[in-house]
């Protein structure tokens, strides 16, 4: 890497290695390749199949969407360096300087771009697509739910829309904190200068956009209608659209673990000079604890999705019980992933969150080492407790007990989480811009949402609260009331550094309260119906749940309409928002000693670090 | 790249104009999403006969609707009158003409259904009994029954609803007979030679009014877990809407 | 500020305490707390009661206790997380430049240690509270066996049905006599379903191929839904049905009436 040099972009040659093959390819070749194996692919396979039986239209439809991903990497460039590899070659300098695309403009947002910071936008934008078609897809629930009996959508597209609102929004969650201000503020945090991994991190990126057509086309194949847990042997027996749910599932394992290996190694072995282990920013920790807690948990959900892709192409009959599968296998492989799940998406939230609250305050962040062993007790327990979500399935009743325990013993480290916030805010005089705002909604919301945990963990009230609305109101408290008010308070705080531009305070104020209000009222009116007896996933309901229903459905608009509204600010200041000054909070992290842009290798001399970021305050003597 | 700073008032129009233009998408996408998804199936309203006294010595007014069952959705019409509407699952059993039915509430309703498939064992052997009908029977081409033999079943009949405090309980289940081998062999080497086909008469009484779902409990979607994939998971063929109503 | 460092100049552990209540601050945040417990407290013993359905039995009655004294139990911690967050809130600052800098507290030991301390053991109530709660319920389900009434429970794709085998009979609607403890053998036809009788305050899946148990001892008499708490496909959302808890007389009477009509309730 000898070329990499420290001299600002402007002063340096562009790197131009014009008969290099990588320079043709960009997301266009790779959209035309992907295109191309996929459609070859199913029309080699269905020529001859008898496409009346499902299991042959279920293996046409899979290899043709595997094909398209892999046709897509192909075209987009991602194995020319693997390839090169089989031959003993490499790339060569000015070809991994171009993949880099340094002073290249706009187009490297649409290239195999090895950039970190390039990555972090690719993952932003996408992130904010994945909720937008999400969110959609929420409004629509809420309208068939705003009264009995509407019929806005039939029983098969509502269905459909459960699973895949709540795939898309999974999917969306998990990478919203990681993608964005993982990939692109954390290296600078940490005073490295760039990935561990550059190539791989790009490769995470673009197999995740391949997951997208194909998560997509679901609804042209006739939706899923197991909701996102796709439960078996319902899956067994669900239709083609099933099939984009497995594809989806197994190419977006792959881009985790590639990520979570990526990150994880960054943290460990590319700290700054002087960052030890207690100096590094809580953000940083509480990232690489979620990805690394997300390297054993997806393997195990693309196991349980490989069975099914099995069971439905070959009838291997894995959740078959009349061929002595088990539906329980299933639920095992699923939550062993599922639990932890929760956790990869709700601990990046907060440690961003734990971030931003020392630099409002001024003050130190409360007991680092509290927050550290609050994050490392929930990742430790969090893969103990996965059977809390089988205390009904009749499995093995007799280990509800022992599952109960580890996991009402969650709550001890998720308390720590909040000791540290409120002993941040203790005495402490808040400066009360958007990214604080979301420290106090969080508060709020997660308290509701672990305070329901608790009575959900304990199997005597489960075995009432169990399937009911009430449980989909609690997840929605710690995944969206939590966690993504914990992602929009880290956008608000980064989105100096990302764009170079202030976010729009005054479409920010409003757009939180829009959605903050619009939040409570949607889950209280939920954990109303729920503690009634509404089931959950249902697409139409007795008469006795229609107030509580208008109410919730009344709080998904406000919910939809601050959204809107935060798109907005995000687009308009993105174009023409105030230019933001180098360290507009005047925090003490790192990623604010660099300019904007951004240069490519970060730091124009590598920092070294002597103390942690948090030394706000005078001393109390 | 710098432009001037926009002011205010223009600020504050295009924000309104974002959410405007916001909730036109996703309005836009919703009735998108329910035009799509609305049910396409023609809705039958049952035909006022007269007056029936029932068992119960009460008089109601009569009401009739008749339908068929069918091996493929074409002979049924279910999905509109011409052979190519449902291309693309020619062997799914379906009823049809109607799969939407209208009733008047505290009615006594006869339906007769005209059935053309065949079949075999039911997973629930509880659906080959007759449940619901005025005097628990059907009439099987003139022939009175309580049960089929739950491995002897063509389709089923089975409606059901919510249980709410605003509507009455309704439910009924009528298994349907299978025609021969022999005919259904004759059927499958040529789909315009539809078997004979078995008369199927009962009648039950509707209570207020109130929104049901019918559906079969024959394992109809072949080559799917338990018969219940393909066509069983969609609307239209093998499942309705029931909607009771007043006046 | 003064009073701060007055606070820390305290001679005793006991005038330090006495001193730090004293303080404008503190004592507000207490006032918070009192106003943030006491909500709780309220929404716990007001609201389950009024949402969650008539208690119909002994297991519905151990949800609804978990539901309001967890709630209740709770509200002291809730509301030391609320005061605290609300007066800082209270105590904001606004404008475009960051406030001055804070009191540097780095951590206090024995506040980590008493809130750590405090969450487990509330934690361990909790678990102790279902446990309890948990072996009552198998005790009580293996002591009922013998004098059970049977009810094997069928889910397939979107009805319930139901054999009552010591009566001989088939039912599209649950009925069940006051009183007397009930088995459900529960199993499915196709896929899983939920089985959620929802005043008996029992649920258990049903699997295909497999029985699964649960045990309910119903107390008091009232109609009963019966829903399906497993989407389970199509028409998940459909798949419920109705049923009651009676006296014995008319349970009987229900049962005559059945097997009058061939075993098959009409």
């Amino acid at each position: 890497m000898t070329t990499l040099s420290h001299a600002p972009a402007s002063s340096r040659p562009i790197p131009n290695p014009k008969k290099s093959l990588i320079t043709k390819l960009n997301m266009g070749t790779g959209i035309v390749v992907g295109v191309i194996f996929c459609w070859g692919t199913y029309f080699a396979m269905k020529a001859g199949r008898d496409m009346t039986d499902s299991h042959n239209v279920n293996k046409v439809l899979l290899m043709s969407m595997f094909a398209w991903s892999i046709g897509f990497l192909i075209g987009i460039g991602a194995f020319i360096g693997p390839f090169r590899w089989l031959i003993g070659k490499d790339l060569t300098d000015e070809e991994q300087l171009y993949l880099a695309v340094d002073g290249q403009g706009w187009k490297r947002y649409f290239k195999y771009c090895t950039d970190h910071k390039v990555v972090g936008i690719q993952y932003l934008v996408g992130v904010m697509a994945l909720l937008g078609v999400g969110g959609t897809m929420a409004m629509m629930i809420r309208t068939n739910l705003a009264t009995p009996g509407s019929h806005f959508v039939t029983p098969v597209v509502y269905n459909s829309l459960v699973g895949l609102h709540g795939i898309t929004m999974i999917v969306a969650m998990i990478i919203v904190a990681t993608g964005p201000f993982g990939n692109y503020i954390m290296p600078i945090m940490i005073g490295a200068a760039d990935m561990a991994f550059p190539r791989l991190n790009a490769l995470s990126w673009w197999v995740l956009f391949t997951a997208v057509p194909v998560l997509c086309s679901a609804w042209f194949l006739g939706g899923i209608p197991t909701g996102w847990t796709a439960y078996a042997p319902l899956s067994d027996q669900a239709g083609p659209g099933m099939n984009a749910f497995v594809a989806t599932i197994i190419i977006f394992a792959v881009s985790t673990a590639v990520a979570g290996m990526n990150i994880t190694t960054t943290v460990v072995a590319m700290r700054a000079k002087g960052m030890k282990w207690n100096r590094v920013p809580i953000f940083v920790i509480g990232a690489t604890i979620s990805v690394a807690l997300a390297i054993p948990a997806f393997p195990t959900f693309m196991v349980a999705m490989i069975q099914t892709g099995l069971d439905r192409t070959i009838a291997t009959g894995f959740y078959d019980a009349n061929v002595g599968g088990s539906g329980w296998l299933y639920a095992n492989l699923f939550w062993i992933m599922g639990h932890p799940e929760v956790y990869v998406i709700l601990i990046p939230g907060v440690a961003a969150l734990m971030e931003i609250a020392p630099v409002f305050v001024r003050k130190p962040l409360f007991s680092y080492n509290a927050a550290i062993a609050g994050f490392a007790g929930i990742a430790g327990l969090s893969v103990l407790v996965w059977a809390h979500h089988m205390y009904m399935a009749g499995w093995m009743p007799s280990l509800n007990g022992p599952f109960m325990v580890t996991t009402e013993f969650i709550s001890v480290p998720t308390g720590l989480l909040f000791l540290v916030l409120i002993g941040t805010l203790w005495r402490g005089r808040p400066w009360m811009k958007l990214p604080m705002l979301c420290v106090y909604a969080f508060i709020w919301n997660f308290l509701i949402g672990g305070i329901t945990g608790i009575y959900l963990s304990d199997v005597p009230a489960d075995n009432y609260l169990h399937g009911s609305m009430y449980v989909t109101a609690h997840f929605h408290y710690t995944l969206m009331g939590a966690a993504l008010t914990g992602a929009i308070g880290g956008l608000a705080y980064w989105f100096p550094k990302m764009t170079g531009r202030m976010l729009n305070e005054r479409g920010g104020y409003i757009s939180f309260w829009f959605i903050q209000i619009g939040f409570n009222v949607l889950f209280l009116g939920m954990f109303i119906v729920g503690a009634e007896g509404q089931p959950r996933r249902v697409a139409d309901y007795a008469h006795l749940y229609s107030h509580a229903n208008l109410i919730s459905t009344m709080g998904a608009y406000s919910v939809g309409i601050g959204m809107i509204i935060l798109l907005w600010a995000i687009v308009h200041s993105w174009r023409s928002g105030k230019i933001a000054p180098m360290n507009p909070w005047g925090a003490k992290t790192l990623e604010w000693t660099v300019p904007y842009p951004v240069p490519l290798v970060n730091f124009d001399q590598p920092p070294v670090v002597t103390s942690d970021p948090y030394g706000y305050g005078r001393s109390a003597k | 790249m710098e432009t001037a700073t926009p002011s205010k008032a223009r600020t504050t129009i295009g924000a309104l104009l974002a959410v405007v233009l916001g909730i036109v998408v996703v309005a836009g996408v919703g009735l998108t999403l329910h035009s799509v998804s609305a049910d396409p199936q023609p809705k039958l309203y049952a035909t006022k006969v007269g007056t029936i006294t029932a068992a119960d010595g009460k008089t109601y007014n009569h009401y009739t609707i008749a339908d068929g069952v069918y091996p493929d959705p074409i002979n049924s019409k279910a999905h509109g009158n011409c052979a190519t509407c449902d291309g693309g699952h020619p062997s799914w059993p379906s009823y049809g003409p109607y799969t939407d039915f209208v009733l008047p509430a505290n009615s006594y309703i006869t339906v007769t259904l005209t059935v053309y498939d065949s079949g075999e064992k039911l997973n629930t052997p509880y659906f080959g009994s007759v449940v619901g009908t005025v005097d628990g029977t059907v009439s099987y081409d003139g022939v009175a029954k309580t049960s089929l033999p739950p491995d002897g079943v063509e389709h089923t009949f089975t409606l059901h609803g919510l249980p709410t405090s605003t509507q009455d309980p309704l439910f009924v289940n009528v298994p349907l007979p299978v025609n021969t081998d022999a005919e259904m062999k004759a059927y499958n080497a040529d789909p315009t030679k539809l078997p004979v086909g078995h008369k199927v008469v009962f009648s039950f009484l509707t209570h207020g009014a109130g929104n049901y779902v019918w559906n079969c409990e024959y394992p109809c979607g072949d080559s799917t877990y338990q018969g219940f994939g393909a066509v069983m998971g969609q609307l239209g063929y093998m499942s309705g809407k029931v909607s009771v109503v007043n006046g | 500020m003064a009073d701060h460092e007055s606070e820390l100049l305290a001679p005793t552990p006991g005038a330090r305490v006495s001193t730090f209540l004293k303080r404008k601050d503190v004592s507000q945040t207490l006032l918070l707390w009192v106003f943030f417990t006491a909500v709780f407290v309220v929404l716990g013993l007001w609201a389950y009661p009024k949402w969650m359905p008539v208690v119909l039995s002994k297991q519905m009655q151990a949800n609804e206790d978990i539901m309001i004294w967890f709630t209740v139990i709770s509200a002291p911690i809730a509301g030391v997380v609320l005061s605290i967050a609300a007066k800082s809130f209270l105590n904001m600052h606004r404008g475009d430049t960051p406030p001055e800098d804070g009191v540097a507290i780095r951590t206090n030991g024995p506040v980590v240690i008493v809130w750590t301390a405090t969450s487990v053991l509330f934690c361990i109530v909790a678990i102790v509270w279902g446990l309890v709660a948990l072996n009552t319920e198998s005790i009580a389900a293996a002591t009922d066996a013998p004098k059970s009434l049977i009810v094997d429970v069928t889910g397939s794709q979107w009805v319930w049905s139901f054999y009552y085998p010591q009566q001989n009979i088939h039912t599209h609607t649950l009925n069940l006599p006051v009183n007397q403890p009930v088995t459900f053998n529960v199993m499915s036809a196709d896929v899983n379903h939920s089985f959620w009788p929802v005043q008996l305050g029992v649920k258990i899946d049903a699997n295909r191929l497999v029985t699964t148990v649960a045990h309910a001892d119903p107390t008091a008499t009232g109609p009963l839904d019966v829903k399906c708490a497993e989407l389970c496909g199509l028409y998940h959302a459909y798949m419920e049905t109705s049923g009651a808890v009676e006296s014995p007389t008319d349970f009987n009477n229900w049962v005559s009436s059945i097997q009058a009509t061939g075993g098959v309730q009409q």
